[in-house]
């Protein structure tokens, strides 16, 4: 019985990263050695093409969205650059050359935005919940959960008690410690989901106090700028929001979301 | 008679002194009854030596010459008189009574006053004579003939037109009207034109008389100044008098052969002249289609708005011209404050008037240079600037509108640190260092939206721990339930202990191990007994183990026949068994062994 368990499981396994190792993701994976060797030899136009290519196929991670922002980057495209980066940051959060690299690209955007500061401790929760990403969380939500259970098991079958107590503590630890994770990992994904967010792609936008053109301009926003999109008005207009609080309407063609 | 004397004498006396020593300050007109227009003297004199002298109030009068002045000084028996004189040249402009007030001098330290004089002023009568022959002592400009004057001489303030529209221009002329020589002219009063914002038409060259006909007489005309008004609110707005003063060559009847013949009767006489108060009479501008930009502008004009290019780089200048051309009040114009893109830095205009003004009203431009500066890449539309005036000539607004124009901006040089924004930002630090270079190692790809968190994977793989867990649970708990009971596991196992201790033996049989056969088949018995009769190896022996046996109810002969085993293996462990043979041995042993498992 014991065995025909084992045989089930490994099943599951085969049938869930079967598709991780498909062919498709093989080739694409060429592809993106080839866009950095592009990259390497200072072809940024030829690389980012490859890049997009690789998004294109559908594919996705926060090195082929990073090594974009880079290449866009390097082509003086602004814009661009931070918005790739900014997806790059949604799959790889606690990332520090990704935080970088955006941290350094704002600063030569032309809107200088003074942050509304947070409560330190929203801070530095946010800060928590985006180190790792969702699926190193998982990853590692799993590993504890095994840990865990074997300690369990341990447990069970421990004659000394010393040992059983041990084992039994250690367990729950584990167990604990693997809720959080997944705590943790859910938090971000509703994060990220409710913060919806988007780069601003025109050159210099009025930002409008309603959803109408001839009404006056609350402030102009450059190319660069990300800001927190609220909502919409069905009718081609976004809510925004800036890091500094101020809000108003801008034209959906004008940004583009993260 | 005696007493008659002297009285007179005492009055003698007493006038002596009043007459020496008490200083007599008198007023005397040279006629208390005038008509207007006609002129009197006012002579105030005193007998002794004044100073300080303080004229009454004369507003009601129009002073035409003086105060003149003049001393005497007589010595009589060697005593000395001083006397003197002040005299005004006066002529009442309005009808009635008024009271000359006294005059006030300080004599010898004492203030004194002069009596008051009661004039009358009657309405002038046509043709009335002229009599001021008697003048009393007036000098070589003597004021005569005034009343002939003010036909021969007079200014006038002429407007072209009295019926105006706030912010119409109004032009208003000061003119000489003369049929005398002026010898010296000269400007005393020019109206301040309260409610008016003006401009003065520049005169090309110095007033020059011309011949002009006025109410049937001809006149010699001169324009003294030319004002363009634009009245500033509406209502009846007075334009105050003009004054001058002449010096005038006067034509005189002859008073005697000898004034003729020496050409005596012109005399040059002072005069002073004041034009009739004007009134225009401004309409407010009309309500109705009254533009939202109106501003103000009245006259007729046109605007036209140029740009010097509509192609640049950002943090280029560009020039936004507008030029508002026309007559009217172009120097009143407001700022039109065009609306550039928000984006555009923006400077204040230069604002260049071209006007000329001419008595028909000023006409001319005025340009408004508008410096912009795109900061930032795109394409921009400066909006049309709308203008609107009034037309006072058609009673109706028009409104005028630029074309708009769109600017396309290219990127800048150095858009980004020239921004006015980023000030404060950290540019120069941040010059020298560069992006991180791109992750060169094996990428996680993935198809979009496979994540691995909250896939079925990952929740199989999260409930594999629990459900092992939940499996050894189960498996140890049978585990446990099986062994709850040592006795009969022991008894169960006893029977497969002794089959490997006889399985041990059948072995040394075999290879005719005799010594170690024994030993095995003697184990395996006693290792059997001491796990199915649940007594420690070491209580075992012949006694218990019968005694045993038999409370378990085995049979006497199985007992006996165990016992004879027993006995047999301990003693071929010593001494050399021949009565039986191994064989037999082994299956004596198997009998009692499957002989008590039957039985217990």
């Amino acid at each position: 019985m014991k065995f025909n368990q084992i045989k089930l499981i490994a099943c599951f396994l085969a049938m869930i990263f079967s598709p991780a190792l498909s062919f498709g993701a093989d080739n694409q994976q060429q592809l993106f050695k080839k866009a950095n060797a592009l990259y390497a030899k200072s072809q940024y136009k030829q690389a980012a093409d490859a890049y997009q290519q690789i998004l294109d196929a559908g594919y996705q991670s926060a090195g082929v969205y990073f090594n974009l922002g880079n290449a866009h980057y390097k082509q003086g495209e602004l814009p661009d650059a931070l918005l790739y980066y900014e997806k790059a940051r949604r799959l790889a959060p606690g990332d520090d050359d990704i935080n970088f690299n955006i941290r350094l690209a704002n600063s030569k955007t032309v809107d200088k935005i003074d942050e509304v500061p947070e409560f330190f401790l929203s801070r530095w929760w946010k800060g928590f919940i985006l180190s790792f990403s969702a699926d190193k969380l998982a990853t590692t939500a799993i590993i504890l959960m095994l840990v865990g259970s074997a300690l369990l098991i341990w447990y069970f079958f421990a004659i000394a008690s010393g040992l059983k107590k041990f084992s039994f503590f250690s367990a729950i630890f584990f167990f604990f410690l693997a809720i959080c994770t997944v705590t943790i990992a859910a938090s971000q994904l509703s994060y990220f989901d409710s913060n919806k967010q988007a780069i601003v792609f025109t050159p210099s936008v009025n930002v409008k106090t309603s959803p109408a053109d001839a009404v006056s301009t609350a402030f102009v926003l450059h190319e660069g700028t990300k800001v927190n999109v609220l909502g919409s008005n069905g009718g081609g207009w976004l809510k925004i929001k800036l890091a500094n609080g101020n809000e108003g309407w801008i034209k959906t063609a004008d940004v583009k979301a993260i | 008679m005696k007493i008659k004397y002297c009285i007179l004498t005492l009055i003698l006396f007493i006038t002596g002194r009043v007459f020496a020593q008490d200083a007599r300050f008198v007023a005397s007109a040279s006629q208390t009854t005038v008509s207007t227009g006609e002129q009197f003297q006012l002579t105030f004199s005193i007998n002794a030596d004044g100073s300080n002298f303080n004229p009454p109030d004369l507003s009601d009068f129009q002073l035409l010459g003086g105060p003149n002045v003049s001393n005497s000084m007589e010595f009589i028996n060697g005593k000395a008189t001083a006397s003197s004189s002040v005299s005004y040249i006066l002529a009442p402009t309005r009808v009635g009574t008024f009271i000359i007030g006294p005059a006030t001098v300080v004599v010898n330290g004492k203030k004194i006053s002069s009596n008051s004089i009661k004039m009358t002023v009657l309405k002038r009568r046509t043709g009335q004579p002229n009599n001021n022959t008697g003048g009393g002592g007036a000098g070589t400009q003597a004021n005569t003939g005034s009343t002939d004057l003010s036909k021969l001489l007079f200014l006038r303030a002429e407007i072209d037109k009295n019926n105006v529209y706030q912010g119409q221009p109004v032009t208003v002329t000061y003119r000489i009207y003369t049929r005398v020589d002026i010898l010296q002219s000269q400007i005393n009063k020019l109206p301040d034109l309260t409610g008016f914002w003006n401009e003065d038409v520049k005169m090309t060259q110095p007033a020059q008389f011309r011949v002009e006909t006025y109410k049937g007489q001809r006149y010699n005309v001169a324009d003294i100044k030319q004002t363009i008004l634009f009245p500033e609110h509406a209502g009846n707005i007075t334009i105050d008098p003009f004054e001058m003063t002449f010096i005038a060559r006067v034509q005189t009847t002859p008073r005697d052969f000898m004034d003729q013949f020496f050409g005596g009767n012109v005399q040059e006489v002072n005069y002073p002249a004041k034009s009739l108060p004007v009134v225009i009479h401004v309409k407010p501008l009309p309500q109705a289609g009254k533009p939202a930009g109106f501003s103000g502008a009245v006259g007729k004009f046109n605007i036209e708005a140029t740009v010097d290019k509509d192609h640049l780089k950002a943090n280029e200048a560009l020039n936004y011209k507008i030029k508002i051309s026309g007559s009217g009040n172009i120097k009143l114009l407001k700022d039109l404050n065009p609306n550039f893109p928000t984006d555009f830095e923006k400077y204040d205009p230069k604002i260049t008037d071209t006007v000329t003004e001419t008595a028909n009203g000023v006409s001319g431009s005025r340009i408004y240079n508008y410096l912009v500066i795109p900061r930032h890449k795109g394409d921009y539309t400066i909006d049309p600037v709308s203008f609107s005036y009034f037309n006072p000539a058609t009673g109706k607004y028009v409104t005028l509108s630029t074309g708009s124009f769109k600017i396309k901006v290219e990127k800048g040089i150095n858009e980004n640190n020239v921004t006015a924004l980023s000030g404060d930002q950290e540019d120069v630090k941040l010059l020298n260092k560069d992006i991180r270079y791109i992750k060169t190692g094996d990428s996680d790809l993935r198809a979009e939206g496979d994540r691995f968190f909250g896939s079925a994977g990952f929740y199989l793989l999260l409930l594999l721990g629990p459900i092992v867990c939940v499996a050894a649970f189960l498996v140890r708990n049978q585990i446990r339930r099986n062994n709850a009971d040592v006795v009969r596991v022991k008894s169960r196992r006893a029977g497969k202990i002794a089959a490997r201790h006889l399985t041990n033996a059948n072995k040394e049989l075999q290879a005719n191990n005799t010594q170690a056969f024994y030993e095995a088949v003697f184990k395996g018995l006693y290792g059997y007994l001491s796990n199915k009769l649940n007594i420690a190896y070491a209580d075992l022996d012949r006694e218990n183990i019968a005694g045993t046996l038999r409370a378990k109810l085995a049979k006497e002969e199985t007992i006996g026949e165990l016992l004879d085993t027993l006995d047999l293996c301990e003693m071929a462990r010593y001494a050399p068994v021949t009565h039986i043979s191994a064989k037999q041995v082994f299956e004596k042993a198997k009998g009692a062994i499957n002989a008590i498992e039957d039985e217990i």
